[in-house]
């Protein structure tokens, strides 16, 4: 019987400070065999841990267009995310997985325009499915990418943003809750970038990642655009110990976030009890 | 069904030769007088004090049999500061002797859980080459919570065990339900002897009996059709929130109960990363590294412990997370218990 728990060392091959409190790491699991073997689809996550500090649920950032490695964006959250950043390219970090039957559609979407919107440490996870419609660009109609931190300093891939951008017709636009003087973009929260660009349900599915006060108002946005409630996919966070959905945490109703999900669509959402807080 | 009896002056014979190839736990009597599943002694000088301690009257064990497989502190790995790491996990044959019915469903509850999805090898492993020997319950052990009749649990089971005994004073009837339990009568079979009609025909009243004796009854299928329906009116959670201090008491001695939380612990280039069992009443239970927590609402938490044991496990598996033992109920400071909450969603009395 396999045992689940047990982590594979996983060597770092770069690092990127993408911001003052994350870093993007690229890994390679030390052994040949797992790394030939090992397949993941976006939007899953890994359990990533270092020996005798802890272990956490992370995002796999990387598409599974770009083989043979994994990307982790982490941002120094607490005990083990802070121990994490203090990595150097060549050390070892422990990971298994990849969890979560919840991912994102890839084959259903082709020929959609697609509508990112992500806050903060959210884009990770969009990233995945985000480089994984760059590598298949003429598969999908228009693309918008709609990103909102609180400060200029906290936006991640901004080398990638730039690329994005750049591709035909593919929008990216930012925000900051609070600007610098030298801020071009927007000041105000994601939903403000709805006046900078005309969004609506016109063969469009909408991919959501952020803090859930930013999920909420987001919806109401695309509800009021015309999107039905399975035009619209989101991922939900839940303090997590497992991943297998055995230590409960992860629990809202009758579904484990870490199995079930973690990518739900809002009408799968909309069914988990309120009282479980699942928004 | 094979049947066969025993005299109960020969349960510590047999369970000394036991001890000789099994790991074996029975209900034993500590100082202040609980009576806790225990692991009986391999030493020859401590073996006879724990034979002396055994305790298989109407007594019911505060502890569930649940940590036998699934300990409430279980190392999982051991690892060093180079990185490898070794797989700890237990798997010596046990029996496990004097489990009650309620308490023999709980097992087969955890059996499910712990192999679906995912099977997790710690609790497989250990729980892989066991042998469960119930004892029925003529007298509810916990007279004023017990509610197994209510629930289909007990006071005796009709299938699936590997064996029951059925306490007829100066013996036991002893009912084989599978090959294991037959092998390990047919083992030790100079404990056991055929039984004589009458002996058959007082099991079968002692049992009937037993059904009478579990006087609590709740509305056990009203609740769970209940909780399919309809949502649980927000006076009866608050009522929990109010009064319930969160000491974990019902979930520590809940059968069915399996969330943990996991955490390292390293020391000198060596170091080992455990689970230990966690709980939902606790306030830090969903509590997320950005500080939001989505369970912060205490009532909501009272929720997510009934509806997940009545609603959720019974439409998922068929197999109810609350299986009447009555634990819950008798262990809380405050009154709260399984049972009170049935009575309260079913009638319109309030219970605690
Ligand atoms: C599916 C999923 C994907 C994720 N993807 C990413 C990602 O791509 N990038 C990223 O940066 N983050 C991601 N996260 C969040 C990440 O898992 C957390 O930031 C991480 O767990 C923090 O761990 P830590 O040990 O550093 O912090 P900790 O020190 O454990 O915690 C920080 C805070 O969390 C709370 N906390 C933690 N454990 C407990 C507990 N047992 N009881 C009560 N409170 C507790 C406390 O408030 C504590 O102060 C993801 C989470 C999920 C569920
Ligand atoms: S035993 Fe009673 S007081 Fe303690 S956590 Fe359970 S319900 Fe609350
Ligand atoms: S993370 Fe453990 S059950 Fe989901």
């Amino acid at each position: 019987m396999k045992n689940e728990y047990i982590p594979y060392p996983a060597v770092i091959e770069s690092l990127i400070t993408e911001s003052f409190d994350t870093k993007t790491f690229k890994v390679k699991f030390a052994d040949k065999k797992i790394a030939e073997n090992f397949n993941y689809v976006q939007g899953q996550f890994m359990q990533v841990s270092l020996m005798g500090v802890g272990e956490a649920p992370i995002s796999i950032t990387s598409s599974p267009s770009r083989k043979g490695f994994l990307e982790f964006s982490i941002r120094a959250a607490g005990k083990l995310t802070k121990k994490i950043h203090e990595l150097k390219v060549g050390d070892t970090m422990f990971i298994r997985g990849p969890y979560g039957k919840g991912h994102f559609p890839f084959e259903e979407i082709k020929g959609k325009n697609l509508i990112f919107v992500a806050g903060g440490i959210g884009l990770p996870p969009l990233r995945s499915l985000i480089n994984l419609v760059m590598d298949n660009r003429k598969d999908f109609g228009n693309v918008k990418i709609l990103y909102g931190c609180k400060t200029a300093d906290e936006f991640c891939f901004k080398d990638e943003l730039k690329a994005w951008n750049k591709t035909p017709n593919t929008e990216v636009l930012l925000t900051v809750d609070k600007a610098t003087d030298d801020w071009k973009c927007r000041v105000g929260v994601v939903t403000e970038l709805w006046k900078d660009t005309d969004i609506k349900e016109d063969n469009a599915v909408a991919f959501l990642c952020g803090p859930p006060i930013m999920i909420k108002f987001v919806v109401q946005k695309l509800e009021g655009s015309g999107f039905t409630d399975d035009n619209i996919i989101m991922t939900l966070e839940r303090h997590m110990k497992c991943g297998l959905g055995k230590c409960g945490h992860c629990n809202v109703g009758d579904k484990f976030i870490c199995i079930d999900g973690p990518v739900f669509t809002y009408n799968e959402v909309k069914k988990l009890p309120k009282k479980d807080g699942a928004m | 069904m094979t049947k066969k009896v025993i005299n109960k002056s020969d349960i510590s014979k047999l369970l000394k030769d036991a001890n000789n190839e099994y790991n074996v736990y029975v209900p034993m009597e500590h100082i202040g007088g609980d009576v806790l599943f225990s692991l009986l002694s391999k030493e020859n000088n401590t073996l006879e004090d724990d034979i002396k301690r055994i305790n298989l009257s109407s007594e019911k064990t505060v502890n569930s049999p649940k940590e036998i497989f699934y300990p409430q502190l279980d190392t999982m790995m051991e690892y060093n500061d180079k990185g490898e790491i070794k797989e700890t996990v237990e798997n010596s044959k046990k029996l496990v002797f004097g489990v009650r019915p309620c308490d023999f469903h709980a097992i087969a509850h955890q059996d499910h859980f712990f192999s679906k999805d995912y099977e997790d090898k710690y609790y497989l492993s250990r729980r892989d080459d066991s042998l469960i020997v119930v004892i029925g319950c003529n007298q509810p052990p916990l007279p004023n919570e017990c509610f197994c009749t209510s629930v289909g649990t007990g006071p005796f089971l009709t299938e699936k065990f590997d064996i029951q005994l059925v306490d007829l004073g100066d013996y036991y009837l002893v009912e084989i339900g599978n090959e294991k339990g037959a092998d390990f009568v047919n083992k030790h079979e100079k404990y056991f002897s055929a039984p004589f009609r009458d002996e058959i025909k007082h099991a079968e009243s002692t049992k009937l009996e037993a059904e009478e004796n579990v006087t609590l009854k709740v509305n056990f299928n009203k609740a769970l059709q209940i909780m399919k329906t309809e949502e649980i009116p927000q006076d009866n959670l608050e009522r929990i929130a109010e009064r319930c201090i969160e000491c974990g008491a019902c979930v520590y001695v809940c059968p069915t109960c399996t969330c943990f939380d996991v955490f390292d612990d390293m020391k000198d280039g060596q170091g080992v990363r455990c689970r230990i069992w966690d709980t939902c009443v606790f306030s830090g239970y969903t509590k997320e590294a950005s500080g939001h927590n989505p369970g912060a609402k205490k009532e909501y938490r009272a929720a997510r412990r009934y509806e997940h044991k009545l609603k959720y496990d019974t439409l998922e598996s068929g197999i109810s997370g609350c299986i009447g033992c009555g634990r819950c109920l008798h262990s809380c400071p405050v009154d709260i218990g399984m049972s009170n909450f049935i009575k309260e969603i079913t009638t319109n009395q309030k219970y605690h």
